[in-house]
């Protein structure tokens, strides 16, 4: 396999976060706009020296939500044009783990020159009415042969996998609950957090009835308005820029290669394709799990971070349960390893795989302010489950 | 007969001759005319073969099964499921071939002790006239 020969040519120089609340005053675009503007500021750009943008622009409800660029999306062809930009380089990821997939597209649009600022964004609606409720009284499509049956939405696609795990390796829901306290804990400090001042206690989510069993609200990051933006340029542009720069290293993604039903997420093809992933990230990275100081995990349902520990390697296979319940993750034990120190999904709210890049950056250009780590020169963020999502390793140094 | 609310689907082309099975209670699963292989749902290409002629008919099984995973439905985010909550979806590895999984109602209810490995077949729910859906069964329980 060849090393991912962009490592360290692209960085990120600057960043904007809206506040993260239920419904923004704002409409999704004018915040985007806003952010976005901060977070060329930020890098000490002027709007018109941006030539690139990307995003993933899902918006990832199973409702009968409109979706309407401006108002409950945000592409990046309308944040060009909203910008007043004619830009060089304008798209979006259509995968999933939308994060990686949009900081792939940004590096190889720096890395080609194809662009030489490059915005990534992303922008979350949290829509009036259930976030996931769908009326709808016929169905057709591919969710024919799994909507009548009753077997609809993400909570019961992650209910079904994550009772697998739990039965296959005699785990509880303890072990949920002690990632989610964790995540809880650390949001709790992050002023833009939904979640600011508000932890979480062990019994508090065990009092919580279950939704889909063995999911419980808590589980599950909660729907916001929300907005964060990245600034992208090559390491040589970087020099001369405010911040010092955070290098991407190299990205790998997962997909899996067995045909099932929608929403269908056996154990397997989430650890079969993980492990894939996982090897693909250390051999084009040249790195080991052990490098990382910062493996920052995705967590928008709490038995993600179970799965990534296994996937990459942090824990033998059904291991992880027992590893979060022993402390494992607890980001203020020396002995821990901090894999939701910037609060995730679950302690800011559901910003996708925002909080995981955001931690990264902060932690690396040592700009983490009170909550500044020691030991954070090599950082990974991952998004979605590790059989659809990516993963991005940062660095502080060049390597 | 349950509620008449419930999404009821929408038969296709290629979908038609599946659910005119199921409303006779016989299941069935696509199968490639060029290998032989189940799919569920069909596909454009085989996932097995790759032809991208696989001209699927629906071959019947024998709607017996090993329970890979389960969960209880206590919030229904789609409408006319509300009289029968809470209730117990299983995820099922049919028999006739490995991986060959499926999803549908488990019918003993939310206090019929559950395994993984747990032996079930096939039942269906008639939602309205001409239209069933499959569902499972724990074997040995009548």
């Amino acid at each position: 396999v060849s090393r991912f020969r962009a490592s360290s040519d692209v960085a990120i120089v600057g960043y904007a976060h809206s506040p993260i609340e239920r419904h923004a005053a704002l409409p999704l675009g004018a915040l985007a706009v806003e952010t976005a503007r901060r977070a060329i500021a930020d890098a000490g750009l002027a709007v018109d020296q941006v030539d690139g943008f990307v995003t993933g622009a899902l918006f990832p409800t199973s409702g009968a939500h409109a979706i309407e660029d401006g108002v409950s999306i945000v592409s990046a062809n309308w944040l060009a044009d909203h910008l007043g930009v004619d830009p060089s380089y304008a798209a979006g990821f259509q995968g999933f783990g939308q994060i990686p997939g949009s900081v792939a597209m940004a590096v190889n649009a720096v890395a080609s020159g194809a662009a030489d600022y490059v915005l990534l964004h992303r922008a979350l609606h949290n829509p009036p009415g259930r976030y996931h409720g769908n009326p709808i009284t016929t169905v057709g499509g591919v969710q024919q042969w799994t909507a009548p049956q009753g077997f609809f939405g993400p909570l019961a696609m992650i209910a079904l996998a994550t009772n697998e795990y739990l039965q296959r390796y005699g785990a509880t829901r303890d072990a949920l609950a002690a990632v989610v306290v964790e995540a809880r804990k650390n949001g709790a400090s992050i002023p833009w957090s939904y979640w600011h001042g508000n932890p979480l206690t062990v019994e508090d989510y065990l009092a919580a009835p279950q939704i889909s069993d063995p999911i419980c609200r808590y589980d599950c990051d909660i729907p916001v308005d929300g907005v964060a933006t990245f600034v992208f340029t090559t390491a040589e542009r970087a020099r001369d820029l405010p911040h010092p720069p955070v290098y991407v290293r190299g990205y790998a993604f997962g997909q899996p290669t067995t045909r099932r039903l929608p929403l269908h997420w056996p154990l397997d093809d989430i650890m079969g394709v993980g492990d894939r992933l996982a090897r693909r990230l250390w051999d084009r990275t040249g790195l080991r799990p052990e490098d990382i100081d910062l493996p920052q995990l995705y967590d928008g349902f709490s038995p993600f971070v179970l799965f990534w520990l296994e996937a990459l390697g942090y824990c033998a296979p059904g291991e992880a349960h027992q590893f979060v319940l022993a402390g494992g993750i607890d980001s203020d034990s020396p002995s821990g390893l901090p894999v939701l120190s910037g609060g995730g999904a679950l302690g800011n709210g559901r910003m996708h795989g925002v909080p995981q890049m955001l931690e990264c950056y902060l932690q690396l250009s040592r700009r983490a302010g009170e909550r500044q780590r020691e030991r954070a020169s090599v950082g990974l963020a991952c998004h979605s489950s590790p059989h659809l999502g990516g993963a991005v390793v940062y660095s502080a140094e060049v390597s | 007969v349950s509620s008449g609310l419930r999404p009821v689907p929408q038969p296709d082309e290629r979908s038609a001759p599946y659910w005119e099975s199921a409303a006779n209670h016989v299941l069935t699963v696509a199968k490639c005319a060029v290998c032989g292989a189940l799919t569920l749902p069909p596909d454009q290409v085989c996932p097995h073969c790759l032809t991208t002629t696989p001209e699927f008919t629906f071959a019947p099984v024998s709607g017996r099964g090993t329970v890979r995973s389960w969960t209880v439905i206590r919030q229904s985010f789609l409408p006319g499921f509300d009289e029968d909550l809470p209730f117990v979806l299983v995820d099922v590895e049919l028999v006739e071939q490995t991986e060959l999984r499926m999803i549908g109602r488990l019918v003993d209810g939310v206090d019929a002790p559950i395994h993984i490995g747990d032996l079930v077949h096939v039942t269906f729910e008639d939602l309205a006239a001409g239209v069933a859906v499959p569902a499972f069964e724990l074997d040995g329980v009548r």
